[in-house]
């Protein structure tokens, strides 16, 4: 349980395993060659210091030998101390046939170096040794060698330097080539990386993974790269559907205006704007006059001529960021904001009633004429939300109607007239 | 008054006594020490003798080696007892006069006494020309004569080669004995 845990937390990068690899490697073949070749090394030179010591030996009795059969210590001494000082010997003794010590000589050795040389060489070196001093074929004396394990220690020493330089060198090595390694694999893993969170995040399709030095690395990417690009199709296919649907839902299809639902949601947006920085807002309430009996007795299509018609004159009328809207059948809203006085209103709405003045030339080649009446609310006079304020406008547009047909009447709420009559 | 006489002799006599003790200690003591040294030196002489043969070589190899004592000789007694030589061939070693003409012919090599100057001189004439070994035991100065002189100490029994002699004589003698003997000139 607690290795799963330790897992989850920290997971090793890409980096550090490479870098472990590639360390583990160099730093495995360094240790098992240079250790191997030290005690190879180790193993031949101690069988040639052997040997060595064995000739030593051997040339120390040639020389001794004429001084051993005269009893002559000095002569023993000296010459045991000619060869012994330059050859690698710490310590020779020369005996007669009584046993009795003729010469001694023993190296000099102080400090650390002669210390370990002791060690290295009673360790390496196998004992002392003990050669006999032949003189016509007769046993005269013998002599008694311990070698000295200078040059053993030197190569071990240089052996063990040789194995840490090396190791020092490979693990930067190494650590180079991971990291060169590394550059190769994350480069393309991180531009991967990146354009797939800018596809996901942002939905910008349009961007493109970059050739990849390896091979597996650089399919990966092509395969990305198609896979993005049939996403980026699919993407605007969708995105245009979207746009379509949501224009259908929003707008009516014969005049190509904005829809009821999609006017309310705007009046109410308009509303709130309006409230936050004390703006007032005019809905203008429009009925075709005698519409009816246009369709029934002209037909559905003249209807549908004389709609359109409408709406495009309307639309003539208006400001920039006016609305007009068919709410259904021959209704049409028309929102007027910012509004800067009430006087700005009734001018639009003259200008609608007038632009129906014009007969309207129809597909048939008859002419018509046709009129609308207007109903004027305003905000926040005639109600502070959407369906009051539309209440009020259509309540105006049916006195409109009422009075005479083809007039603009403002809504007269008990709200409105006890402004007015406050005015007064 | 011969009490008195008889005991004045007794106080002399004892006083002689008393003298003679005296003296007689130191001369025991040196006595046995001499005996223990002159036994040492012989050893060491017989050593050097026998190590010189053993490094000689003769134009044509002595089986037996003779060796002849020409001389009174003071260290030679370990020679005569022992017939072996270091290579483990015999030795013989036999006492001629000095006078004798026949010692070219009857020996392979020669230790020298102390000789007078006419019987020394009659005795390298004998066995000049001849490959006869000769060692001089006696203080010689090793100019003229013999091949080898040793020089016999308490510590060591030294020796010198009259390179010359060697030369003449048709024995070789091996150069790390050489070596040896001019080493030890030297050191003295």
């Amino acid at each position: 349980m607690k290795r799963s845990v330790r897992k989850a937390g920290v997971r090793p990068t890409l980096r550090s395993v490479l870098g472990r690899g590639h360390l583990s490697v160099a730093l495995m073949a360094v240790g098992l060659a240079g250790i191997s070749l030290t005690l190879l090394g180790v193993l031949a030179l101690r069988v040639y210091a052997h040997h060595n010591l064995h000739l030593i030996a051997r040339s120390i009795n040639y020389t001794v030998e004429a001084a051993v059969v005269f009893d002559d210590s000095a002569a023993a001494h000296e010459a045991l101390e000619l060869i012994a000082k330059t050859e690698e010997v710490a310590d020779a003794k020369v005996f007669n046939n009584d046993g009795e010590q003729l010469a001694h000589w023993q190296r000099r050795e102080e400090g650390l170096l002669g210390h370990l040389e002791a060690q290295v060489a009673s360790a390496l070196l196998n004992g002392p040794i003990n050669l006999p001093i032949m003189h016509q074929q007769q046993q005269v004396g013998h002599i008694e060698l311990v070698g000295q394990g200078r040059s053993l220690l030197l190569f071990l020493l240089s052996g063990l330097g040789g194995i840490l330089f090396c190791t020092i060198l490979s693990a930067f090595v190494a650590l180079y080539l991971s990291r060169r390694l590394l550059g190769d694999i994350v480069r393309p893993l991180r531009s991967l990386a990146s354009v797939a969170h800018a596809a996901r995040r942002e939905r910008s399709f349009d961007r493109r993974v970059p050739e990849a030095p390896i091979a597996e690395l650089n399919e990966l990417g092509n395969d990305f790269n198609a896979l993005l690009d049939e996403l980026e199709v699919w993407h605007g296919h969708l995105q245009n559907e979207n746009a379509t649907l949501a224009h259908q839902a929003s707008h009516d299809s014969l005049t190509g205006l904005p829809n009821r639902a999609f006017f309310e949601g705007r009046l109410s947006r308009s509303l709130r704007n309006a409230a936050r920085q004390q703006d007032h807002v005019a809905l203008l309430f429009l009925d075709s006059d005698h519409f009816k009996q246009i369709n029934d007795s002209l037909g559905h299509a003249v209807g549908d001529e004389v709609l359109i018609n409408v709406a495009d004159r309307v639309r003539a009328q208006l400001r920039e960021h006016d609305l007009v809207a068919r709410l259904g059948g021959d209704e049409f809203a028309v929102l007027l904001t910012p509004l800067h006085s009430r006087e700005d209103a009734e001018r639009i709405a003259e200008k609608i009633i007038a632009s129906m003045q014009l007969p309207m030339l129809l597909d048939g080649g008859e002419s018509l004429t046709t009129s609308l009446s207007v109903g004027i609310a305003y905000y926040p006079e005639d109600g502070d939300d959407p369906a009051s304020l539309l209440n009020a406008a259509d309540a105006a547009m049916y006195q409109a109607k009422r009075k005479r047909r083809g007039q603009w009447q403002a809504a007269q709420t008990e709200r409105s007239a006890a402004d007015s009559s406050n005015r007064s | 008054m011969t009490g008195a006489r008889e005991r004045l002799t007794g106080c002399a006599l004892l006083l002689l006594l008393v003298a003679l003790s005296l003296l007689a200690g130191p001369v025991q003591a040196g006595g046995s020490a001499t005996s223990a040294q002159a036994q040492q030196r012989a050893k060491a002489v017989t050593q050097v003798v026998l190590g010189i043969f053993s490094y000689a070589r003769w134009p044509t190899e002595p089986v037996p080696l003779r060796l002849c004592m020409v001389g009174p000789t003071e260290y030679a007694d370990d020679l005569i007892k022992g017939n072996v030589q270091n290579s483990g061939q015999p030795l013989q070693v036999r006492r001629l006069l000095a006078d004798d003409r026949n010692v070219a012919q009857a020996c392979d090599a020669v230790y020298i006494g102390k000789l007078d100057d006419a019987q020394r001189d009659h005795l390298f004439q004998a066995i000049n020309g001849h490959p006869v070994l000769s060692i001089s035991e006696a203080d010689d100065p090793c100019t003229v004569g013999s091949l080898f002189c040793l020089r016999v100490g308490d510590q060591q029994v030294a020796f010198e080669v009259n390179l010359d002699s060697v030369a003449r004589s048709g024995v070789r003698i091996h150069p790390s004995v050489l070596q040896l003997s001019r080493r030890r000139g030297a050191v003295p």
